[in-house]
């Protein structure tokens, strides 16, 4: 909201003194005794049009000035479009034109959200106000990433009181049970189950502790680091757990090794929390590729399953602490949901990035991108 | 001359970013069907179906304002295409439209019924391609854009391979026990439903194509039947059947 009070002052500030400069204009066509508004004026420089059009284009929201007919008198990049979707531009200048009609209907302040489904989904606050001389002003604030942040946020509080408190209201349910208990298969069957819940809620602690860890590590002590020796270590960590589950773990490698710069522990923990997704999310008899392609001045490290992929609405939030696309099977297949934060801090930690591809029902690909240290191509030269 | 016809300009102007407008509410209203199909969202299925009337609405004001310019102003040329093809598109956009509550009425039938990942990553495929078939035929309307008109029936064939495969995978669900007959035959309908909207961004890019050339690809088959008819035996008598209007 701040930014729109700024870019209302400033657009009315220069409209303003762009109208009281122009008639100062004229008025000293007219007469030369008006010398008085130089002192009045703050400084000697008339804001011209180009110059208020550039004013417009620098301020990151829409603006659009119109006339007492509803023509456009003034906008600038933003409100004219320029960067969003095609058909959003077309409905954000609908909503554009209706509520600055509203506004000059009411005589007043109207504010309205739209809500567009894109995809991606965007939020778009639009404000309209009459302005002196029949004119009307329109802001258009784009807020989606903001709802974005917003909805991490609530989803975040909400998760992670459920991830911590689901096991211990069951511990405590379990432990009642067993008190008065005294069958002993009965407390065998209870008691195994307290274990069950106990290593699920060690297991989410620790990730949390990890993910802290890497998160406080912002500045990784770089050294030379094998990639080869990476993925060897991530599959052998995965590889009893895939062959219990009957999938293939195939890696693909270039001749020569690659080598990074960065935290060895952090790569293979970031390379093995992939495999391991890839592991969880196929069927009996799939196969999990990690291949390794050098490229210029990047080595990318892909990790590509068969399994049921991600829905296309979910894509954008699965690396977020504790989002789950399913809830229901991810408390089966024993994940705390933290395995993809862990992987997308790793890669900010390395100046890296992760991204994602997918399609339901075909599959998941997940390529780390790594920067290679100039000049250090393969393993020899350090 | 042209001061005269000032007015009818703006007011051609207005028409057609009427139209435009429509067409993007229907663009918008495609990924919405598609979430509300594979999320089970009820409340967007309800807002989806409401949202068609406001659709219906401005189709209705739109189609009566070229009526009255055709009649008030009796545009002639291009001017006349323009207006008699933004008619006809309007009519393909509102029924794309109601395609879109059809989904979603669907989705409020198959409500409860979990579907395999093959399945919904068709589904989201189908999605995204009708999009992309609508978003194309509105910017060869807006920027009188020829090729891309063209190049949305190429577009449009992806879509309809996509749907037979859905078919496919529909067969396969169903066999391997996953979905029930009443799911796979709402799924088969849904199928076709995506289809439709892509045949008609084909018939509006078929329309800008008219607008600005004055020739329908129907041409084709017109002259095919006219000069069979020329050299026919029958007299002049009309055979059974042998109205000429699609190709």
């Amino acid at each position: 909201m701040l930014f729109v009070g700024i870019a209302i002052g400033l657009i009315v500030g220069a409209l303003l003194s762009h109208q009281f400069f122009t008639r100062r204009g004229a008025n000293k066509a007219n007469s030369e005794s008006i010398e008085f508004s130089e002192e009045l004026s703050p400084s000697n420089t008339e804001i011209h049009d180009a110059e208020l059009n550039a004013v417009l284009n620098a301020i990151p929201l829409g603006v659009v000035v119109t006339d007492e007919q509803g023509n456009v008198v003034l906008g600038n990049y933003i409100a004219a479009g320029v960067g969003i979707l095609r058909h959003i531009d077309v409905l954000v200048d609908e909503a554009t034109e209706r509520i600055i009609k509203k506004s000059r209907a009411t005589g007043s302040v109207v504010r309205e959200t739209l809500e567009l489904f894109g995809p991606p989904p965007r939020t778009v606050v639009i404000e309209a106000m009459p302005l002196e001389g029949d004119k009307s002003i329109a802001i258009i604030e784009d807020i989606s990433e903001r709802t974005r942040i917003d909805a991490v946020r609530t989803d975040f509080v909400a998760n992670i009181s459920h991830e911590l408190k689901t096991p211990v209201g069951a511990l405590s349910i379990l432990a009642d049970t067993i008190r008065d208990e005294d069958d002993l298969k009965v407390i065998h069957r209870l008691s195994s189950k307290m274990v069950k819940e106990s290593n699920r809620m060690a297991k989410t602690i620790d990730d949390l502790l990890e993910l802290s860890r890497i998160e406080l590590d912002g500045s990784v002590i770089p050294e030379p680091v094998s990639i080869f020796s990476v993925v060897a270590e991530s599959i052998d960590r995965m590889a009893y757990f895939a062959a219990q589950a009957g999938i293939g773990i195939v890696s693909q490698l270039p001749e020569d090794d690659c080598v990074v710069k960065g935290d060895r522990l952090q790569l293979v923990s970031a390379v093995s929390n992939l495999i391991d997704n890839a592991v969880k999310y196929s069927e009996k008899g799939d196969k999990v590729t990690v291949r390794v392609s050098p490229l210029e001045e990047t080595v990318d490290v892909s990790v590509s399953d068969e399994g049921i992929g991600i829905p296309q609405s979910d894509i954008d939030r699965i690396f977020e602490r504790f989002y789950r696309v399913d809830r229901a099977r991810s408390r089966g297949t024993g994940g705390t949901g933290l395995g993809l934060s862990i992987v997308r801090h790793v890669m900010n930690n390395h100046g890296g990035s992760v991204n994602v591809t997918s399609q339901e029902g075909e599959g998941s690909t997940f390529v780390l991108t790594l920067l290679r240290p100039s000049g250090n191509t393969a393993v020899n030269n350090i | 001359m042209e001061e005269l016809r000032k007015s009818f300009h703006h007011e051609l102007d207005e028409v057609r970013l009427s139209l435009a407008r429509l067409a993007a509410s229907v663009i918008e209203a495609i990924p919405r069907a598609t979430n509300v199909l594979l999320s089970g969202d009820l409340e967007g299925a309800e807002y989806l179906i409401l949202a068609d009337d406001e659709i219906d609405s401005r189709s209705i004001a739109l189609e009566d304002r070229c009526y009255q310019l055709l009649a008030l102003q009796a545009p002639v040329a291009g001017e006349l295409r323009q207006l008699i093809s933004i008619l006809k598109m309007v009519g393909e956009i509102e029924r794309s439209a109601d395609l879109t509550v059809n989904i979603a009425k669907a989705a409020r039938r198959i409500y409860g019924h979990s579907l395999d990942p093959k399945l919904r990553g068709i589904i989201t495929k189908m999605g995204e391609q009708a999009q992309q078939l609508f978003t194309s035929a509105l910017q060869s309307f807006e920027e009188n854009d020829v090729a891309i008109a063209g190049a949305i029936d190429d577009m449009d064939s992806y879509l309809d391979s996509l749907q037979r495969q859905f078919v496919q995978a529909i067969f396969e669900s169903h066999a391997a026990g996953s979905i029930d007959l009443q799911v796979a035959i709402q799924l088969a309908v849904v199928a076709r439903f995506y289809e439709r909207i892509g045949d008609h961004a084909v018939n509006i890019g078929e329309r800008v194509l008219f607008i600005v050339s004055g020739w329908r690809p129907e041409n084709k088959g017109a002259a095919r039947h006219d000069a069979k008819t020329a050299y026919d035996d029958t007299y002049g008598i009309p055979l059974p059947h042998s109205d000429n209007t699609e190709g």
